[in-house]
Parts: C-alpha cells; sequence; structure tokens
C-alpha cells in the first residue's frame, strides 16, 4: 500500500474539506440526540426515524411545491418543524408520564416508537424510493486543489457552524436553555424553585427533534430517501455522543469531527477497512476517557 | 395446597413439552424449538443485565459466536458433534471474558456503548471474512447427526439442553454467589466496602451469561442447520434486551416470557400483516405504560420487595 | 405460575396460528421475498409480473384444469426471518413450490431447505453465483443473472475497448466484491493488458461518496468498476453527477442502465454512465417485449422492470412444465422443466439442464438523455446473448463437486 504517497498529496487535503463537510449532517443529528440523552436522560432510538420523517418530509414539500431553490429552503424550514411537531406529540404525550422510570425503560419506549414510526412512514409514503434533486443553485462543484468539492457539501460546511453557534447561543445565552442545563444536572433542584421543568424539558425534546429533522432535510438532495434510513445512522449517532460528552455540544461537535475525518483519512490508509476506522476510534476514545472527550452532564 | 401445587405444575409442564411434537405438527414443533432456544437467550442475558445490573447491550455477539464456533466445527473439521457443540459455547464464553476485561471499568451506558462498539468489530470481521465465516451469504447445509436432524430429534435435544441450562442458571442465582451479584447490582459500593471483590464477581457473571448465549446459538445450528451474520448484530441485541424487559427483567422466568411472546408475534405477525413493526411497537407501548415492571415482574414484585428486605 | 402463563401463551398462539386454508383444486406458489424496506421497489415487480402471466393463464382455464393460486410471507430482509417464512409455507401452508428472495443469504438458505423437502426453489432476483453453481441441486432454479454471469459479460463487452488501468469501488459485502471480482478477473483473462491500480470499498448505505469519488480521481485511472448494490445505485450516480465524475472518468454499474436506478432522478441523472442490465423495457424494441410492457402498463400503471420479466417467466415456467409432464408430481414437473426453452419478452430462454439457470441475454449500454421520456435511458446497446457468457456445464459441474 503506498499510503505514505497518498497521504501527503494534495489529495489530503481535499479529503480533509469533504470529511468535514459530512461532519455537518453528523453533527447536526448528534447534537440533537445528545440534547435529548443529556437533558432528559433519554436514550432517543427513535431519533433515526425522526431523521428519517425529516427526509420524507422534505420530499413532499419539495413536490408540492414544485423544485427549485425556494422549495428546498421552504423544505429546510417546514420538515424539521413537522419533526419537531411529532416530538412534541411523544413528549408530552408519552415521555412525561415515564421519566422516573429509568433509562432501561426509556430505551424500549423509544425502541417502540422507532417500530411504530417506521411503519408510519411505510403507510404514509409508500415502500417506493423517493428522491430529491440537488436545485439548480447547488449543483456542479468547485475546483478546490485541483478537485471536485461539490457546491451542495460547501453549503454544508456553512451550515455546519451556523447552526453550532445558534445552538451554543440558545443552551448558554437564552433563560430557557441556562435553565435546561441546569435541570440536566438536577432536574429536583429545578423543580424546587419553582420553575415548571416540565415545559423545559418539552422544550428539549422539541429541538432535539427539530435538529434530527434538520438532519434528514439536509441530507435528502444527497441520497436515496428511503425506509431503512432509521437504521442507517443510529449507531453512529449514539457512538458520536457517548464520545463527545453526553449533553455536550461541542462533545457532538468534536465527536462528528472525529467520525467524518476517521472515515475519510481512513480510506487514504486502509481502504479495505476504511469502516472499521470510526468503531476503533470510539473504542480507543472509550477506553482511554470512559466519560467522553469533554464534560457530559451525567 | 401451594407446596404440592409447586411441584406438580413443573412436571405437568414438562410432560406437556415432551408431548408437543406427537400432538402438534411440525411446523408448530419448530417454532416450539425455536421459542425454547430464544427463552434460553434472553434469560442468559438476564444474568448480565437482570440479576448482575450490567448493560449488557450486545449480547447478540455470544449468539452469533456460540453458532458460528459449532457451525465451523461442524463444517470444517474433521471432529465429532458433541466437540462442535462445546466449542461454540466455550468459544463465547472466552469472547465475553476478553470484552468483560476490556469494558468493565466502564459503567452502566457507556459500557453497553462499547461492548455494541466492540460486538460491531467481530460483526464486521465474520462479515467480511467470506472464504472463513461465508461472510454475508452465511452457512448453510450444516451437517447434523441423524438423531437430532430430524425435526423431531431437533426439538428433543433443544428441550433437554435447555431445561439443562435453565436448571444451571436457576442453581447459580439461587447459590450464594447469584445473592452477591444482585448485591453487587444493588449497591456496589457497600458490597466493595464488605469487602467483595466486584469486578471479579462481575467478569464471572458475564463469562456465565456468555457462556449460555453460546449454547442458545449452537442451539440454533440444530434446528435451522444454517448461520447468518445477522445474528450478532446489534439490532438483534435490541431485540433480546426487549425481550428481558417486556417479560420482567427481574423475575427470573421473565425473560422466557418476553421471549415466547416476541418470537411466537414475530411469526404470526409475519404472516397475516407487513405492518409487523407497528404491532410490535404498539404492544410494547402498552405493556411499558400499563405494566411497569414487565409482565411477570407485575406478580413479582411483591415477593421481590420481600425478599430485597429493608 | 409463571411457566404456567408462558406455556399457555404458547399454545393459545398456537391455536390461533390456523392456517389460511389454501384452495383445494390450486396450484399454490409461496413467495417469500422483502416486502419492507428499499428492496421493495425491486421484489414487488417481481410478484406484479408473476400475477400478470397468472392471471391470463388461469383465464385460459389454468394449468391441468387448477388455477395457480399463490401467498406472500414478508422476510424483511432478514435471513432468519426468511426461513422461518419458508417454513411455515411448506410445513403449514403446503405450497407445492416455493419463489423468493431478493437476499442472497435467505435464498440460499431455502434452497438447502427445499433440497431436504424436495421442493422446486425458483431464485428471483437474489445475485449469489452459489445459488445455481456451486450450491446448486435439483430443486433449486435460478431465474435471473448472478455475479457470475455479470462478471463474464461484461468483461466481454469491456475487453475490447482501449482502458488499460482499471479501479475497482463499491459497497462492501458479498455481492459488491463478488460483482468487482469477477468483472476484472475475466476482463484480465480475455485482455493481459489491463493493470489494478487500486481500490475502494465503503460500507452498505454509504451516503456520502465525495471522499472517494476525490481519492480515485486523484490516481487518474482510464476506467472505473462500481459495485454497488440495489440502495446505492442512485445514490452513487448523485454524487457522480453533482462532482462531475462521470465527465472525467468513464465508470461502470451493474443496473446503471436500468429503470430502477434511472427513473427516481428523473432528468438529472449521469450520462455517460456504462452499464448492463437483463431488461430495458424500449429493447429490443420487437412485438413481443411491446406487448409485455403494454400488458403490463394497463395492468400496473407503471413501465415493467427487470424483476418483472423475472416473475413473469417463473410463471410462465411453471405453467409449461406441470403441461409438459402431464400431472401435479414434483418430479415430473423438475424433469419437464430441463432444457425447456420458452418464448419471453427479450427472444428465447433456455431453462439449462445441468444447472438449472435460465439463460437471459445481458444489454450493455450507456446512459443517455431522451427526447422521449422525462428520465434518461441506455443508448448503443449491445445484447450479449446468454450461451456466450454463461459458465459451461463442465465448470458448473466442477464448482459443485468441491
Amino acid at each position: 500500500m503506498d499510503f505514505a504517497t497518498n497521504l501527503l498529496s494534495t489529495g489530503t487535503l481535499s479529503q480533509i474539506l469533504v470529511g468535514l463537510s459530512r461532519t455537518t449532517i453528523l453533527f447536526i443529528v448528534s447534537s440533537g440526540m445528545s440534547l435529548i440523552l443529556g437533558v432528559l436522560r433519554i436514550p432517543n432510538v427513535a431519533h433515526g426515524s425522526l431523521y428519517m420523517i425529516g427526509a420524507f418530509a422534505a420530499w413532499t414539500v419539495i413536490e408540492l411545491l414544485g423544485g427549485g431553490l425556494f422549495a428546498f429552503l421552504a423544505a429546510l424550514l417546514v420538515a424539521p418543524l413537522v419533526v419537531a411537531a411529532v416530538g412534541f406529540v411523544l413528549e408530552r404525550g408519552f415521555f412525561s408520564y415515564l421519566y422516573e422510570r429509568g433509562h432501561l425503560m426509556l430505551l424500549l419506549l423509544t425502541f417502540s416508537f422507532a417500530l411504530i414510526l417506521g411503519d408510519l412512514v411505510k403507510i404514509v409514503w409508500g415502500p417506493e424510493y423517493r428522491s430529491v434533486t440537488v436545485p439548480a443553485f447547488f449543483q456542479g462543484s468547485a475546483e478546490i486543489f485541483g478537485l471536485p468539492l461539490p457546491w451542495y457539501n460547501l453549503f454544508l460546511l456553512v451550515v455546519g457552524p451556523c447552526i453550532a453557534v445558534f445552538l451554543w447561543l440558545v443552551i448558554n445565552k437564552t433563560n430557557v436553555g441556562k435553565i435546561a442545563r441546569a435541570a440536566a444536572v438536577d432536574g429536583e433542584m429545578v423543580g424546587a424553585v419553582g420553575i415548571n421543568v416540565g415545559w423545559i424539558f418539552a422544550f428539549t425534546f422539541v429541538l432535539g427533534s427539530f435538529l434530527a429533522g434538520l438532519g434528514g432535510a439536509l441530507i435528502a438532495p444527497m441520497v436515496n430517501i428511503s425506509l431503512g434510513m432509521d437504521h442507517s445512522l443510529i449507531m453512529e449517532t449514539f457512538l458520536i455522543v457517548i464520545i463527545g460528552g453526553l449533553g455536550n455540544m461541542w462533545g457532538a461537535l468534536l465527536g462528528s469531527l472525529i467520525f467524518g475525518l476517521a472515515q475519510s483519512l481512513g480510506i487514504l490508509v486502509w481502504p479495505q477497512f476504511g469502516i472499521a476506522f470510526p468503531y476503533l476510534a470510539a473504542v480507543a476514545v472509550l477506553v482511554v476517557r470512559p466519560r467522553g472527550l469533554l464534560s457530559s452532564t451525567w | 395446597m401451594r407446596r404440592s401445587a409447586a411441584t406438580l405444575l413443573p412436571l405437568l409442564l414438562l410432560a406437556a413439552l415432551l408431548a408437543l411434537p406427537h400432538v402438534l405438527p411440525r411446523f408448530h414443533t419448530y417454532v416450539a424449538a425455536i421459542v425454547l432456544l430464544t427463552a434460553l437467550l434472553a434469560m442468559s442475558l438476564n444474568l448480565a443485565i437482570g440479576y448482575t445490573g450490567l448493560y449488557q447491550f450486545g449480547h447478540a455477539v455470544f449468539y452469533g459466536v456460540g453458532a458460528y464456533g459449532t457451525a465451523l466445527v461442524l463444517t470444517r473439521s474433521g471432529m465429532p458433534a458433541p466437540v462442535a457443540f462445546l466449542a461454540g459455547p466455550l468459544a463465547a464464553a472466552a469472547l465475553s471474558l476478553a470484552m468483560g476485561l476490556i469494558c468493565i471499568r466502564l459503567s452502566k451506558l457507556y459500557f453497553g456503548m462499547l461492548q455494541i462498539s466492540l460486538g460491531s468489530l467481530v460483526w464486521a470481521v465474520v462479515y467480511r471474512w467470506y472464504s472463513f465465516t461465508g461472510g454475508d451469504d452465511g452457512i448453510h447445509g450444516i451437517p447434523l447427526p441423524d438423531a437430532i436432524a430430524s425435526p423431531k430429534g431437533s426439538y428433543y435435544f433443544t428441550l433437554i439442553v435447555t431445561e439443562l441450562c435453565v436448571f444451571a442458571m436457576f442453581r447459580i442465582v439461587r447459590s450464594p454467589f447469584g445473592k452477591v451479584i444482585q448485591g453487587i447490582r444493588d449497591n456496589p459500593v457497600r458490597a466493595a466496602a464488605i469487602g467483595i471483590d466486584v469486578r471479579r464477581h462481575q467478569l464471572a457473571s458475564l463469562v456465565i451469561a456468555g457462556f449460555f448465549g453460546g449454547v442458545a446459538g449452537s442451539l440454533f445450528v440444530v434446528v435451522e442447520s444454517s448461520v447468518f451474520p445477522d445474528m450478532m448484530f446489534w439490532t438483534f441485541s435490541l431485540e433480546v434486551l426487549i425481550m428481558c424487559l417486556l417479560g420482567g427483567m427481574y423475575t427470573f422466568f421473565g425473560p422466557l416470557v418476553g421471549a415466547s411472546a416476541i418470537v411466537l408475534l414475530r411469526v404470526f405477525a409475519s404472516v397475516h400483516t407487513q405492518y409487523w413493526g407497528l404491532i410490535l411497537g404498539t404492544i410494547l407501548t402498552l405493556v411499558i405504560i400499563f405494566l411497569p415492571d414487565g409482565v411477570l415482574g407485575m406478580f413479582a414484585r411483591r415477593s421481590l420487595k420481600e425478599d430485597r428486605g429493608a | 405460575m409463571r411457566k404456567a402463563v408462558s406455556i399457555l401463551a404458547v399454545v393459545i398462539s398456537t391455536i390461533f396460528m390456523a392456517g389460511s386454508g389454501v384452495a383445494a383444486d390450486a396450484i399454490t406458489v409461496g413467495f417469500v421475498d422483502t416486502y419492507t424496506g428499499p428492496a421493495t421497489t425491486f421484489t414487488n415487480d417481481v410478484l406484479d409480473g408473476f400475477k400478470m402471466a397468472a392471471e391470463k393463464i388461469n383465464a385460459k382455464g389454468g394449468v391441468l384444469g387448477r388455477k395457480i393460486t399463490y401467498v406472500t410471507r414478508d422476510d424483511k430482509f432478514k435471513p432468519d426471518i426468511g426461513l422461518t417464512m419458508a417454513k411455515e409455507l411448506i410445513l403449514k401452508e403446503n405450497v407445492d413450490l416455493l419463489v423468493g428472495t431478493i437476499n442472497s443469504a435467505t435464498a440460499l438458505a431455502i434452497s438447502d431447505l427445499c433440497r431436504k423437502e424436495k421442493i422446486p426453489f425458483f431464485a428471483t432476483f437474489s445475485k449469489s453465483d452459489k445459488i445455481t453453481g456451486e450450491k446448486g441441486h435439483r430443486y433449486v432454479f435460478g431465474m435471473n443473472e448472478n455475479t457470475e454471469m455479470v462478471g463474464r459479460a461484461t468483461a466481454k463487452a469491456l475487453a475490447k475497448r482501449k482502458f488499460v488501468k482499471y479501479w475497482i469501488a463499491g459497497d462492501d459485502y458479498e455481492y459488491g466484491h463478488a460483482i468487482a471480482n469477477g468483472v476484472f478477473d475475466h476482463l484480465k483473462t480475455l485482455n493481459p493488458k489491463v493493470r489494478l491500480i487500486g481500490e475502494s470499498w465503503w460500507k452498505v448505505g454509504e451516503t456520502d461518496f465525495t471522499p472517494y469519488i476525490t481519492q480515485i480521481l486523484a490516481a487518474k485511472p482510464d476506467f472505473v468498476i462500481v459495485a454497488t448494490g440495489g440502495g446505492g445505485m442512485v445514490n452513487f450516480q448523485k454524487a457522480a453527477q453533482s462532482t462531475g465524475f462521470n465527465k472525467k472518468i468513464p465508470f461502470y454499474q451493474h443496473t446503471a442502465i436500468e429503470l430502477s436506478t434511472l427513473m427516481p432522478q428523473g432528468q438529472n441523472a449521469p450520462e455517460g454512465v456504462y452499464g448492463t442490465a437483463n431488461y430495458l423495457f424500449y429493447y429490443p424494441d420487437t412485438k413481443e417485449n411491446k406487448a409485455f410492457v403494454e400488458e403490463f402498463r394497463k395492468a400496473y400503471n407503471r413501465y415493467p422492470k427487470s424483476g418483472a420479466l423475472y416473475g413473469y417467466m417463473t410463471a410462465e415456467f411453471i405453467a409449461k412444465s406441470f403441461e409438459k409432464a402431464g400431472k401435479i408430481d414434483r418430479e415430473k414437473f423438475i424433469d419437464a422443466m430441463e432444457g425447456m426453452t420458452l418464448p419471453s419478452p427479450v427472444g428465447t430462454m433456455e431453462m439449462r439442464a445441468c444447472d438449472h439457470q435460465v439463460t437471459l441475454p445481458m444489454f450493455f449500454g450507456v446512459t443517455k438523455k431522451s427526447a422521449q421520456y422525462d428520465f434518461l435511458v441506455a443508448g448503443d446497446v449491445i445484447s450479449v446473448p446468454g450461451t456466450e457468457y454463461m459458465p459451461s456445464c463442465a465448470e458448473i459441474a466442477k464448482a459443485r463437486a468441491k
């Protein structure tokens, strides 16, 4: 394997940029999961289903509005809102009554919802593949270091940090965010001070769901939208959240970076086993720093 | 009255199970065998999660390794069948020890996630090592000794092995060792304070759970004479976990009820509808809301409170 | 007490599992296939093609006076469920024949089961060459192409071209490796000048191919063999389109020119992509094909894809073989089918006696825009007849002897 020469070429720089753009989707979906797991202590197995609904909803919006840039941007707003609404129903309708049951039961509950939502998607949208085309504005690619980087990937490279900043502002600068962080560490105390913890939890779950839906909507132009999407991300999302530190936004970003880069650089080093690199990275991190790389709310 | 019922009932059950293949058609005998080995698998998981309190999220890998170990010895080495049936569970136990040593330093969710990661690595190796493990095609047409290859034969073999293993697990759980691991589950700090080697006991529990999970895998080979890498995938681990939680994690027979329900639902629902997920998900949701300790947990909660004392 | 609950559960559910009552004087065909998830787009065509042929046959009086009926079971793309469903169909529903499935592991497991139960099994859509090759036997029939066949046909088409430096890429599972290696290994025997300069493998279900595409572009091969499975086809083509990959380096995918790959992308599918397929609804432009397409569109309101051909011909072979056998007897049925040739929408098809594999033509073409349709179609189509690319009976015998 002439991986030494591979590693030192300009191809590497291009690979890094590409790795960064795939970080965006991972980060958006994982940050939602991290919020839910960190603040609400719910291991949300249904997070993948929410992501999938986001993709399908985006397809519907784009179909209804006839395609084009406007339809796409509308989908980026409407689809996550639809998913947020689903999240609201789940949280207020079910989770809010069952918080004291403990992690395992909540995991079981989210698993049940994952099953139900998966079939609901089949009922609503049917089993055929759906496809969304990249709006003309983003088609084609730029030449970076002599190699093509699709405009859509560049768009993602910009969107990612924007979402990160937005989340940071919400969590650290708004009252709701600050209370949510406090509730994550000590829910009882927050309740004792007279704050309605229930609405805080609802807000957190809705925000997490919104993020999952946004991830699904953003990835829609790049993939086949199909049943089974819910399984594709869920394991990676959990691992990213764990290695980054539960409830920690920057942790989710760091974890996503590690995952995205591990894979895109891994294939330069050892193409046959590139798929194993992210898992090896996860194992390595957990063995060395069991609580995750950055601080965790648990 | 209670005393005689307690001894009479298991005997009646045993008689019913022994008579099953003569009364029910072939397909139902086959399903019963699947129920039995899945119940064994779920109960083995419960040793780790219900009795020792370890978040064993990757249990399916031991099932798969047990199955593949048996399958590989039967198809590739010239060794006699009994060796194969020992090799599988022993390989699973060894893997459980190895993984346990790596994961045991972590607690709760982190333990579970690391276990899944390691399990996924094992899965990936089996999935890609086509020349040795058959890759994602699996191994089929595994040769079995005539006595246990027939539908009735495989059922009886499964029944006998399952009964023996359940009996063994029952004794383990009721033994001093069993009390210690439950003590560790409830309060590891206090257990350590009175001089118990917490880590050693947890590891032992993991090895035993892995061993019996591997036995369940070997039984799968007997019933289906095929193995697939899907057997060790994390989604199946979650399903087995669901069986434990559904049936009642803090009872001994809870996972058996959960496993029976899920296997039967899988077969029955798949035959009549495409929306198996919707049905299973709805049932689970109802059980969680109305039966917080699982189906059997509901009966056991009272006696458990008495057992645990102050 | 607790054990009683569980045993009761077993008994009650057993009673509930009453069979759905199969019509006594009918030929029942059991389908085990994946009707959940992304594979459904392919498997529905197999079932619909079968239904179309069966309805026509039944309208003319059926087979030896009996109607063809069918039951379906969903294996959810899981081999253990598939095997259980197959057992259910054989042991409880007492089907006469079994058809399925798109998952090769399941197909192999069911094939082995059918060998033991002596029930004919028609493999549809699963592409492992072991089904009729190494693990083939009297009771299994291959109704579609397999990876070995694809490799040979494609190698023939590529051998005469000027490409020398090859790159292989694909989904990291058995199908991906089988296709890629199948094509390249045979290519090398036909054209010793070709060289493999690198490989890329990604996980099944990968969504972002950009890092792999940029790596391949940097290496500058002449041609790339891309071995993606069903779900990955569209994803890869989308990535090729957005990076302009298809314009920079020519590449090939099996089923790149198929309707299932091109239709979802509309006018945005990449042009200039090489591909193979067993069925194109617009080629050959024969009377038989046109009639088939018309019938299918009238019945199901969509164009037929490859699966429809497999399903349709499965029904045809079943019907004609029973008729030739003269009675409903499985062994005579098998004997009758061996060597049988039937007309099909793509020409004459033969059920080879030595391995129970149907001979299909393989179409090799390049994607291009079409004025007639709002999706891309295959242009410069070459048709490679089955007899020219399938493994010989001697090679099959050798593989099975191992």
